[in-house]
């Protein structure tokens, strides 16, 4: 069964007024989101750093390596991905319900609370006010303003749901529906479960939280990005229906399960491992309907990828998913676990999820809706093609030199007659290029921030030339 | 009803939720209730059931340590859990003597929990008693002193704070410490 969007498979009368986007809420997410993924860089780019030599900055209390990895984690996550992600999410599910958006007002409180939490984690992060848990280091106060605003968030995209003019739900709404059906209580979990609790119960509700962030908020946001993204820039239809809602119902019931493969071999009960590893393999379910479904829908359009950045960004994001989702289930078998587990073998898997994937899921959005609610052409697809090429090499320089680095750490370290600090000295070169391709990604993000910016300043800047000439 | 299931919001909401709950209740609520080791401190005073020693709570000078060791995001480099691999136990033992394992009721009293996830640095989670306040002084003001190599960043105003570095210190020197695992209870101070 085929299905083109935006147009319902069982369309009701084409509405008489054609709904008029004013798209206020996306420009607002997506302008600071970019920002962010400017700003953000720079830290990651002091932490790799900070790998080949230690001192840099190193008496400063607010610029050390413990205080800096937190900001760059969250400020990517929070900061860029997931505000880009909801921005993204505010353009294209008004479209795919043929209304407008619930609530413009909503939408950008929104947006600016979403701000205030971000600039606030900056200045306490800084500051060492961290909580001690992994993705939930951010002071309470802070974690309620994100409840509020995920709330917020929730009213604005479900009002639009309820009041569409198509009845059929295409793919996307499931997606951003399930993340916000489910976010909330992964995130109380992580960030408000864990204080009721302590030792290996808290851990294991921790690591249910940082698995659930990516497998529950970020995977199905970002599909919901892919699965609208590719059918609209290869103008094609999606290749199976049936195939998207097996992938879906798949992921809902699987991904919950494998928290505590963060702790195989760890001091956690062994059957919890066991479980977790039994549904970690699961997840191939999930992902493979999935990529199969998007690389059928690609058959006999690859041709566009040479002309169209946002395809490029797109087709490149479904191979890192398909990578970084065949390593997740490896990686929690016992075998392979006790080489990579805890090893620099996780960050480059990490990576590969968050920024080859999803953050290239996100950028092809941009690429694609920014020129369109500012309506004004992209200021150069000149500078998109560097900026994809630049992120391309190097994530791939990023990704591989850290799973190599990682399964030779962690090879030595399963021989204990080798001293650890060889296996630190060992690793100098693979961070030596881990930094080179992370000034890469940067070059990339820079060229990404000011096209962005280019093209939303240029477009004010025509709105002022139509002012004039009235 | 696979077909209601994208016609109809509500019903999609229903099943979305209850998907997750199975997997979500089963994996965090329950296994507290099964496995009651993970809230039962470690006490064990007979050799003969393996190696002997209690959990005891922390002083109030260990817990601000501990405070400072979540500050500086020691926990971002250095784990605490020796596994259930016979690598780990070697490279958490010392002096020709095997490390045991971490277990659950060794970590009761962890909140926030320090199980970390990434060793960019060794783990820690038997190293109470191994190195003495003036080794921990010298590594904290510049690590390359005496572990040349070493990418651990200078933490001078820890090693020149002196109750700063005095509560770090006694915290660092509880870890692993539950289990008195040393043949000949040869613990540096």
């Amino acid at each position: 069964m085929q299905v083109t969007i935006p147009k319902p498979q069982t369309p009701i009368a084409d509405p008489p007024h054609a709904p008029v986007h004013t798209d206020t809420t996306a420009k607002w997410f997506i302008l600071s989101a970019v920002s962010y993924f400017f700003i953000v860089g720079i830290i990651a780019i002091l932490i790799a750093a900070k790998f080949v030599w230690p001192e840099l900055l190193g008496t400063i209390p607010a610029f050390t390596y413990g205080r800096l990895r937190p900001l760059h984690v969250k400020g990517m996550l929070f900061g860029w991905l997931l505000a880009c992600d909801m921005g993204l999410s505010c353009y294209l599910v008004p479209r795919l319900c043929g209304v407008k958006l619930y609530s413009e007002k909503l939408g950008v409180a929104t947006a600016i609370i979403w701000n205030i939490i971000i600039l606030g984690a900056v200045f306490s992060l800084l500051a060492g006010y961290n909580q001690g848990f992994e993705y939930g280091e951010l002071a309470t106060p802070l974690d309620l303003l994100v409840v509020v605003a995920w709330v917020m968030f929730g009213i604005n995209i479900f009002g639009t749901v309820v009041t569409r003019r198509y009845p059929q739900m295409y793919v996307s709404l499931w997606y951003t529906m399930g993340t916000l059906l489910w976010t909330p209580f992964v995130f109380l979990t992580g960030n408000f479960g864990v204080m009721l609790t302590t030792g290996v119960n808290q851990a294991n509700l921790n690591w249910m939280y940082v698995h659930n962030a990516v497998g529950l908020i970020f995977t199905p946001v970002g599909l919901a990005l892919a699965y609208y993204f590719i059918p609209k820039n290869a103008n094609t239809p999606l290749h199976s229906h049936k195939l998207s809602m097996i992938g879906f119902w798949s992921l809902a019931f699987v991904y919950v399960w494998t928290g505590a493969h963060h702790m195989i071999h760890g001091p956690i009960s062994q059957w919890l491992q066991t479980i977790s590893i039994a549904f970690s393999l699961m997840l191939i379910i999930p992902v493979w309907t999935v990529v199969y479904n998007f690389f059928a829908t690609m058959k006999g359009q690859w041709h566009q990828l040479r002309d169209n950045v946002s395809l490029k960004f797109l087709m490149s994001g479904v191979v890192f998913y398909l990578l970084t989702c065949f390593q997740g289930p490896m990686q929690s078998l016992r075998s392979v676990n006790a080489i990579t587990s805890k090893t620099d073998w996780v960050p480059g898997h990490a990576h590969m999820a968050v920024f080859g994937a999803f953050s290239f899921f996100a950028i092809a959005g941009c690429y694609y809706v920014v020129p369109r609610i500012f309506g004004i052409k992209l200021h150069s697809t000149t500078v998109a093609n560097w900026s994809y090429w630049f992120m391309m090499s190097g994530g791939i320089g990023f990704f591989v030199t850290l799973w190599l680095g990682g399964f030779w750490q962690g090879w030595q370290w399963n021989n204990p007659s080798i001293p650890f600090i060889d296996t630190v000295v060992a690793l100098k070169p693979i961070w030596t290029v881990r930094f080179f391709s992370g000034t890469l990604i940067f070059s990339g993000i820079v060229l990404f921030l000011y096209n962005i910016l280019a093209t939303a300043i240029g477009a004010s800047g025509e709105a002022r030339k139509v002012e004039a000439t009235a | 009803m696979l077909k209601k299931l994208d016609l109809n919001a509500s019903i999609f909401v229903v099943f979305a939720l209850i998907f997750f709950f199975i997997g979500g209740l089963l994996t965090t609520v329950v296994p507290p209730l099964v496995d009651k080791s993970w809230g039962r401190p470690f006490e064990n005073h007979d050799p003969a059931k393996g190696v002997t020693g209690k959990l005891v709570p922390y002083t109030e000078e260990q817990l601000r340590g501990r405070a400072i060791y979540v500050r500086e995001g020691c926990w971002y480099c250095h784990t605490q859990q020796t596994r259930t691999l016979l690598s780990d136990t070697k490279r958490s033992g010392w002096r020709g003597v095997d490390s045991p394992i971490s277990t659950p009721d060794e970590f009761v009293n962890d909140s926030p929990h320090m199980f970390g996830t990434k060793r960019t640095g060794p783990d820690l989670s038997r190293v109470g008693g191994k190195y003495d306040t003036q080794w921990h002084r010298t590594h904290f003001r510049n690590p390359r002193d005496l572990v040349p190599g070493s990418v651990m960043p200078p933490f001078p105003w820890i090693a020149n704070n002196e109750a700063d570095f005095t509560a770090m210190v006694s915290y660092i020197q509880t870890l692993g410490r539950a289990k008195n695992w040393r043949p000949d209870n040869d613990y540096e101070k």
